[in-house]
């Protein structure tokens, strides 16, 4: 799910951007820094979309460098147990497959694909029903439920399942968004 | 008071049902026919089930078990979650306590412990069964064996797990990004490079070969089988426990509080046997069987029946609550503070510059709640409220607070009408209608309003009800 949301960080800046543009120069390295990133508890940080308020500046002891606390406002992703996303296949493995919702990874285990879906090896791995009506390979759409999250401190892993109702092959690849 | 008859049945039966096997030999030793113990277990909650605090060396001479051995089902007992255990240094001198404690309780249990009598101090554990626990654990381990199967049938949102057939390391789903290779199809182990195998299915057997199709099929049943047998035959367990559920949970309490208790009523236990107390009911103290007062229970009636007291006087001395407008139907009989009149009149009354008004309206209703009837109040209300209304006219005193107050009178006001109205007469949403609409609209104009009302309710005051239900 996204979220909007104020989050603060100290950011070192080097002496040699004192100036006029301290504060461009500021913005512009909190997002280098930040944009892309993610944080365990709050989930990746998709986009800086304002700045709040940028604190008064510390110069540290014993170097040039000034910590300023920047508060900024984000959107940020944070995938939860329980919900339901949309995800591109990106690799099909006998174990299951891996999905990604933009920037979080998901792993649906074979075993909860349906049963009646099996996987094909060959140069495309897939997983297709044994009509042939239903496929899953590399870049197919599937909507699936996220049955758990791993959160480590810079890192977020889901497990997935496409076993319930509604869930399963949105599109196939190569169609349009 | 809390009977244990139905909790000790309830005992019985979750011994029986799940723990009947359990050995406390050690994993290594050989069970052999000869010292094989399993089933010790049930014998040794069954005996618990007719005393309440054991000391443990007694149990083992009644048993005729080996202390230790005794001990470590205990100790597993505990562990379960069933048993309380207590440990604690005594003398001999404090174990005769306990042992007159015992006699005292009717169970005659006669320890010849008085040769022991030097002054050391060893350490005595008591154990008890503890009824409140053994209730929840016994249902929660019926309610994640259910789960357990029925996650398994449905192959439910289960984390599915590998393992490493190699070193045998297990794995989750959730790591699934560290163990795919490269090269093949299949995870591997991170400290090995084993293939992993996933680990579905666990209570199925996995013997079934694999002709995928039918596996699945066959887990399934199996699975389904598992749960239905599973249901028949705790049928009793689960029936005990809903018979149970109600009842008031016999409790002893700790080690010292049991003992104090049994003491005093071994003491008076010669002469009055008279039934326990029904004021210690709700805690259950002691069991059914053992009629006797507590030590301090003096204390407690006194206690209970001085909260008693002390509850209805409270109840008399709190202050009549102003009811809210629509809690008032018709022919009630409420104080003139439950209506909530006079105080709030009071209330609006005071931001105006006219106490004598309000002054009469008391008087006046005090008189009309006394016959109860509203009719003279409105008609009294009502006058006030044209007397207040040409005040103001007069005074002019009606800028911003005006406003304010005068919402605040309209709210009140619209109180008491609606109040009043459904009191005569349970239809007043017609009147509703007007006052939300011109409520807050007006300002300055509340005076137009009110006097519309005045108008209106004396109007309708003197015809019937029936007009009220137009209006």
């Amino acid at each position: 799910m996204f979220f909007h949301m104020v989050l603060e960080r100290n950011m070192q800046l080097h002496p040699r951007h004192f100036g006029r543009d301290l504060r461009d120069k500021l913005v512009a390295k909190l997002m280098k820094d930040v944009e892309g990133t993610c944080s365990g508890h709050h989930g990746f940080i998709v986009a800086i979309t304002g700045i709040e308020s940028v604190g008064k500046g510390r110069i540290r002891d014993g170097t040039g460098f000034v910590v300023f606390p920047v508060k900024y406002q984000c959107v940020v992703f944070r995938p939860f147990k329980g919900e339901i996303l949309e995800a591109v296949v990106t690799m099909v493995n006998k174990m299951g497959f891996f999905a990604e919702a933009g920037p979080v990874q998901i792993f649906v285990s074979n075993h909860l694909i349906p049963d009646d879906m099996e996987f094909q090896p060959g140069d495309i791995p897939n997983y297709t029903t044994s009509d042939g009506s239903v496929k899953i390979q590399k870049e197919s759409e599937v909507r699936l439920k996220i049955i758990g999250t791993r959160v480590d401190a810079t890192e977020i892993f889901c497990i997935g399942t496409i076993k319930d109702d509604f869930l399963g092959v949105i599109s196939d690849p190569g169609a349009n968004s | 008071m809390g009977s244990a008859d139905p909790f000790n049945r309830l005992v019985k039966l979750a011994a029986r049902a799940f723990y009947d096997d359990i050995t406390t030999k050690g994993e290594n030793q050989q069970k052999t026919g000869r010292s094989d113990n399993r089933g010790i277990a049930v014998v040794v909650l069954d005996t618990l089930t007719k005393r309440q605090w054991v000391r443990e060396e007694d149990l083992a001479k009644d048993l005729k078990l080996h202390t230790k051995q005794l001990r470590r089902t205990l100790r597993f007992f505990e562990e379960e979650k069933l048993v309380t255990r207590d440990h604690r240094k005594e003398t001999a001198k404090g174990a005769k306590v306990y042992n007159a404690a015992v006699a005292a309780t009717g169970d005659s249990q006669q320890t010849g412990r008085e040769g022991d009598d030097k002054q050391k101090m060893h350490v005595h554990s008591y154990c008890c069964l503890d009824y409140a626990q053994i209730y929840d654990v016994v249902r929660y381990r019926l309610h994640r064996m259910k789960k357990k199967l029925k996650d398994e049938l449905e192959s439910k949102n289960t984390i599915q797990e590998y393992v490493c057939p190699n070193c045998g390391k297990r794995y989750t789903a959730l790591d699934a990004l560290q163990l795919v290779s490269p090269y093949d199809e299949y995870f591997h182990c991170e400290s090995c490079n084993g293939v992993l195998v996933a680990e579905s299915d666990k209570l199925a057997i996995q013997d079934l070969g694999d002709g995928d199709d039918n596996a699945r099929k066959h887990r399934h049943d199996k699975i389904k089988d598992m749960l239905s047998k599973m249901e028949v035959q705790l049928k009793p367990l689960i029936d005990q426990l809903a018979r149970v559920k109600d009842l008031p949970i016999p409790e002893y309490g700790n080690l010292q509080a049991w003992e104090a208790r049994a003491h005093a009523s071994g003491r008076s236990a010669n002469g009055d046997l008279t039934a326990s107390d029904p004021s210690k009911s709700s805690q259950g103290f002691g069991f059914g069987g053992t009629p006797m007062p507590y030590v301090g229970e003096t204390k407690v009636e006194v206690a209970f029946s001085g909260i008693g007291e002390k509850g209805e006087m409270v109840k008399s001395e709190t202050p009549m609550k102003v009811l809210p407008p629509w809690m008032i139907k018709d022919g009630m009989n409420l104080t003139k503070e439950q209506r909530g009149e006079t105080k709030a009149e009071t209330k609006t009354d005071s931001t105006l510059t006219a106490p004598e008004v309000s002054d009469d309206k008391k008087s006046s209703t005090v008189n009309d709640e006394k016959k109860s009837i509203q009719d003279e109040y409105v008609k009294a209300y009502y006058a006030a409220l044209l007397m207040r209304q040409r005040e103001q006219e007069e005074t002019m005193n009606r800028p911003e607070p005006a406003n304010t107050i005068s919402n605040e009178d309209y709210y009140t006001t619209t109180e008491r009408q609606v109040g009043m109205k459904s009191k005569r007469d349970e239809d007043h949403e017609g009147d509703d209608v007007n006052w939300e609409e011109a409520g807050p609209t007006t300002g300055g104009q509340t005076r137009q309003f009110k006097v519309d009302l005045n108008e209106e309710a004396e109007a309708s005051e003197e015809e019937d009800d029936i007009d009220w239900e137009e209006g």
